[in-house]
């Protein structure tokens, strides 16, 4: 599975759920997947994705979030792992594109890509519920036990890069408020 | 309570008068003050370490996101891990946040570790480069009203804010 594959087959799982997506591509293939108010598309900050997903699900305890990040992006960040295993928000699906590379700047490899795994990685950090899948039906698999078993969850995603087709509006402001909106219902 | 020196009683009470309810740090010496201060009377602050300053901006953005109005403290070395942040998530979408920056190396003749001078000298120029309004606290007594203010201008206005607490009041000359 590419990545925009892997987003589209979560399009109507994510319902309301607030989605938010790391810089580049994830959020490229997420706009293009389908754009929602409930989407936060960062066009910077690289490696915040999770941690901006942390705080969102310590905000709003009742509400699932889904964060879309990169496996690159992840491995400059991999301290949030260690916070979200201590701090265990219940509502918080953290979802890893490992495509092996980093996908938005020419395709240079990972780490990934030479034996790190994100997944055991989460699993180090103290968080109980995690996946690595491999194809769509995995992925769909995954998903829906997250419907029933509680988070964190992380979800290592392998995929294949694509070329995304569309991107979200620059309007950085427009993005947040609209976003806000969504999560003030 | 009287064995808490006031300027971090005063930082609490302000932070708190401007409506923040959570606090996103990586700890140093100073603030273990205002951590003992938060921990001890204000139960309804809920406190976070992070394991990096620009981790702590990144749950502070999705607290802001979320509806709250979180503070980010941290030391004055720790903004050098903190400006990607700044200058790509919080500027750019107006997230606002109130900043504390616990001062090392502002007074650098004083300072024994000389890891801590340049940054300490360079917060201040970084924080205008970077359109992150700031203010040092001017006294003990000063920062209740100095913290709620920044803090209600932050939030009312879409900006990140800082308040730098000077050495010479954290750690007092013996």
């Amino acid at each position: 599975m590419n990545r925009l594959e892997a987003t589209r087959a979560l399009s109507k799982w994510f319902g309301d759920d607030a989605v938010i997506a790391s810089l580049g591509h994830p959020a490229y293939d997420l706009f293009t997947a389908g754009d929602r108010d409930a989407n936060f598309y960062t066009w910077g900050s690289m490696g915040l994705a999770s941690s901006i997903g942390l705080g969102l699900a310590m905000a709003q305890p009742d509400r699932r979030v889904v964060v879309l990040d990169g496996d690159g992006s992840l491995l400059m960040n991999l301290g949030s792992l260690a916070t979200i295993g201590w701090v265990q928000p219940k509502n918080l699906v953290l979802i890893v594109w490992d495509n092996a590379l980093y996908g938005t700047t020419g395709g240079q490899d990972t780490a990934t890509a030479h034996g790190a795994d994100l997944a055991a990685a989460a699993g180090a950090m103290g968080i109980r519920a995690v996946a690595t899948v491999r194809n769509l039906d995995e992925l769909t698999a995954t998903a829906a036990r997250v419907d029933t078993e509680p988070g964190p969850w992380v979800i290592v995603a392998k995929v294949s890069e694509n070329s995304p087709t569309s991107k979200p509006t620059l309007d950085y402001v427009l993005i947040k408020e609209r976003f806000m909106k969504a999560m003030r219902q | 309570m009287s064995s808490h020196p006031v300027w971090a009683a005063g930082v609490c009470a302000g932070l708190h008068a401007a409506g923040s309810r959570h606090v996103v740090y990586v700890p140093d010496n100073p603030l273990s003050h205002v951590l003992r201060v938060l921990r001890e009377q204000y139960a309804d602050v809920t406190t976070t370490i992070a394991t990096r300053e620009e981790e702590a901006f990144g749950i502070a953005a999705g607290l802001y996101l979320g509806g709250k109005r979180p503070t980010v403290m941290l030391q004055s070395s720790g903004l050098g891990n903190s400006i990607n942040a700044l200058t790509s998530l919080f500027v750019p979408y107006k997230i606002p946040a109130l900043i504390v920056i616990s001062m090392r190396g502002d007074e650098d003749a004083t300072e024994w570790n000389p890891a801590q001078i340049p940054m300490g000298r360079a917060v201040a120029p970084i924080c205008d480069a970077i359109q992150i309004p700031h203010v040092t606290l001017a006294s003990p007594e000063a920062a209740q009203q100095t913290l709620e203010e920044i803090g209600n201008a932050a939030f009312a206005s879409n900006q990140a804010r800082a308040c730098l607490l000077p050495r010479r009041i954290t750690v007092p000359p013996k």
